[in-house]
């Protein structure tokens, strides 16, 4: 059966074209840090309330948040740096408006980005299809005029979407989203006309939903990173996996998170295999390699089955 | 009907019966623990229809979130695409066949998952409809009826045979749900979780029994609700095992542990169901068997 509104058929993974990573790597291991800007005062739109917990403003939930910007994403850098990691940010794109120095930091490092929205607080449910077209259109062009890179993909801002959203991202040129949770590998995402693939992103391996919704320690957030890591990296072998580990400075990037970060890069990064790497490259390879055979490879298992 | 104060149940499904008003459970070979591992492959809607019920806290994705919640539902298929077959493998590998409770929506948009499972020898039970649509006494008899027919409708056409168990999605039941279960011809039902060994529920004519579930061992129950670290949810199942093992010396106990792929499929948790399985089969003294093969022994044993 397909995800609905019917955008990506069913395909077991015992069942479909086998993945080869550049250098026969078994992972492709992207990190994923959110930098984001949540308004001090957003406007509700009546779907999801940014700031439940007070009327305007919520003082306590936006500077713990802004936290991160200020202090939390430059401690997270250092074992970043450490371990050598290109990151692919998912980027509130005003944050390149409000905060030059975090945009400069990012650019000296070469990352890639992914919208993620404009900010964290303003969500695409309610938006109609004009609106949302203008939100792509206003993303593709503040990265480019900001870092010079092209979009590419997209984790909704806060996770939210519309049911048009895949087929508007492809509309405007995009490849990739990150919003889907089916699978260890890319899949492509049926559109009404160009190419768009999921991209494994984790709502499992995330600092926010492991740390900060669900209150499990730091050193248990590295313990099942590295359990991640090793089964993957045993089933890399016969075809490759993609491993993603979500990263918040607000969250990561206290005090007494930020050695767990150092540890589980250095055991990750210790293993020959591993292709460190970034979103926009894994769905350019998947794209340029396997979009093709996987749409060919659904549509006969489809078939098989009498539909 | 709220409880008359009087002796044993306030409802009419089966009797009262403490563990030490029993005659000693003998399992085959003398195990001391019946080991059951149940599989649930349940399909989540998009958009559920108007008047389904679903728990409040239905697992799966990330904080709750406004429509469309791409998270949750593709959540949830990681189960059906990528963890069923990593835990197949795992039971594979200490000799546990699996029984798969399978939902209508599931038999009917998955037949290489149904074939996978049956070729695997995996015994299949029926699931209801779908986990957004549970039963619940808001629906009518009438409602009910055809809800369970309509179950075991799509369950034939895609299995090719009868199931003998029953689990309703969320382990959800209206007051009168045994009954026409055994009125629809199946055996067992696992929506109970009162027990350590299987019992006899009062449904008429045909012989009808409880497989109960272990409720905490339950894998949506201590990792999604209540955030369990999956490293002490294997340590929990390993004591509990141990408890059990020692207390079935007495009379044998019923292990049936309810385990989804979407959830403990998951690459970092699977190592632990493994460690877990691999604690429990290497000590003896435990019969791996499916649904059926463990109410089959009991009603012979209990005649």
């Amino acid at each position: 059966m397909a995800l609905p509104p019917d955008r990506i058929d069913y395909l077991p993974i015992t069942d479909r074209p086998v993945i080869k990573w550049p250098n026969d790597a078994r992972v492709a291991l992207w990190i994923s840090p959110n930098v984001e800007h949540y308004e001090y005062h957003p406007v509700n739109e009546g779907v999801r309330n940014p700031w439940p917990r007070t009327p305007y403003p919520d003082v306590q939930q936006f500077s713990y948040r802004d936290y991160g910007n200020r202090i939390g994403f430059w401690r997270m850098l250092e074992p970043l740096d450490k371990h050598g990691i290109r990151c692919c940010i998912s980027l509130n794109l005003a944050v390149l408006e409000h905060f030059p120095e975090i945009a400069e930091a990012m650019m000296e490092r070469d990352y890639d980005y992914m919208s993620h929205g404009i900010y964290n607080t303003r969500f695409l449910y309610t938006y109609t299809e004009d609106e949302e077209r203008e939100f792509y259109r206003d993303c593709i062009e503040t990265l480019k005029r900001h870092t010079g890179k092209p979009l590419k993909g997209m984790l909704g801002p806060a996770i939210s979407g519309t049911v048009s959203t895949p087929d508007l991202m492809a509309e405007a040129g995009l490849i990739y989203h990150t919003d889907w949770f089916h699978d260890d590998q890319p899949t492509p995402i049926k559109v009404n006309a160009g190419k768009l693939i999921s991209v494994p992103y984790s709502i499992e391996l995330n600092d926010s939903s492991v740390l900060r919704d669900n209150h499990y320690s730091a050193a248990y957030f590295a313990d099942i990173c590295k359990a991640q890591f090793d089964q993957l990296y045993e089933e890399g072998a016969e075809s490759g996996r993609v491993m993603c580990i979500a990263l918040h400075p607000f969250i990561i990037g206290q005090p007494h998170r930020v050695k767990y970060l150092d540890d589980i890069l250095a055991y990750i990064m210790a293993h020959d295999g591993v292709w460190q790497t970034t979103a926009d490259e894994i769905a350019d390879y998947y794209i340029e390699n396997y979009y093709d055979e996987a749409m060919a490879h659904a549509q006969r298992l489809a078939e098989a089955s009498g539909r | 009907m709220p409880a008359q104060r009087t002796f044993g149940m306030d409802h009419p499904h089966h009797e009262w019966s403490p563990l030490i008003s029993r005659p000693a459970l003998r399992w085959p070979n003398g195990a001391a623990v019946a080991l059951c591992v149940v599989i649930p492959l349940e399909h989540m809607e998009w958009q559920a229809p108007e008047g389904s019920f679903q728990v409040a806290r239905l697992a799966g994705g990330s904080a709750p979130r406004d429509f469309p919640d791409y998270a949750r539902l593709s959540h949830r298929e990681y189960g059906h695409r990528v963890g069923i077959f990593r835990l197949l493998d795992v039971l594979e590998k200490h000799g546990v066949r699996a029984t798969i409770a399978l939902d209508a929506m599931t038999a009917e948009n998955y037949p290489y998952l149904v074939r996978h499972c049956l070729d695997r020898g995996c015994e299949i039970i029926a699931h209801g409809i779908s986990v957004s649509r549970m039963i619940s006494s808001n629906m009518s008899e009438a409602e009910e009826r055809q809800y369970i027919q309509a179950s075991l409708d799509a369950f034939r056409s895609a299995t090719g045979t009868q199931p003998r168990g029953w689990f309703g999605p969320e382990y959800g039941e209206s007051d009168r749900t045994p009954e026409l279960l055994a009125e629809a011809g199946l055996t067992y039902v696992c929506d109970w979780a009162n027990d350590e060994q299987p019992y006899p529920m009062t449904t008429g004519e045909n012989p009808f029994f409880a497989l109960p579930l272990m409720y905490e061992l339950d894998d949506v129950v201590s990792i999604s609700h209540k955030l369990m670290p999956v490293f002490e949810y294997e340590k929990m199942l390993g004591e509990s095992f141990d408890v059990m093992r020692e207390d079935g010396a007495d009379t044998g106990r019923l292990m049936a542990i309810n385990w989804h792929p979407w959830l403990v499929g998951q690459p970092f948790r699977i190592g632990s169901v493994d460690r877990a399985l691999s604690h429990m089969m290497s000590q003896g003294g435990v019969w791996s068997a499916t649904g059926s093969e463990i109410i089959d022994w009991y009603q012979q044993q209990s005649n």
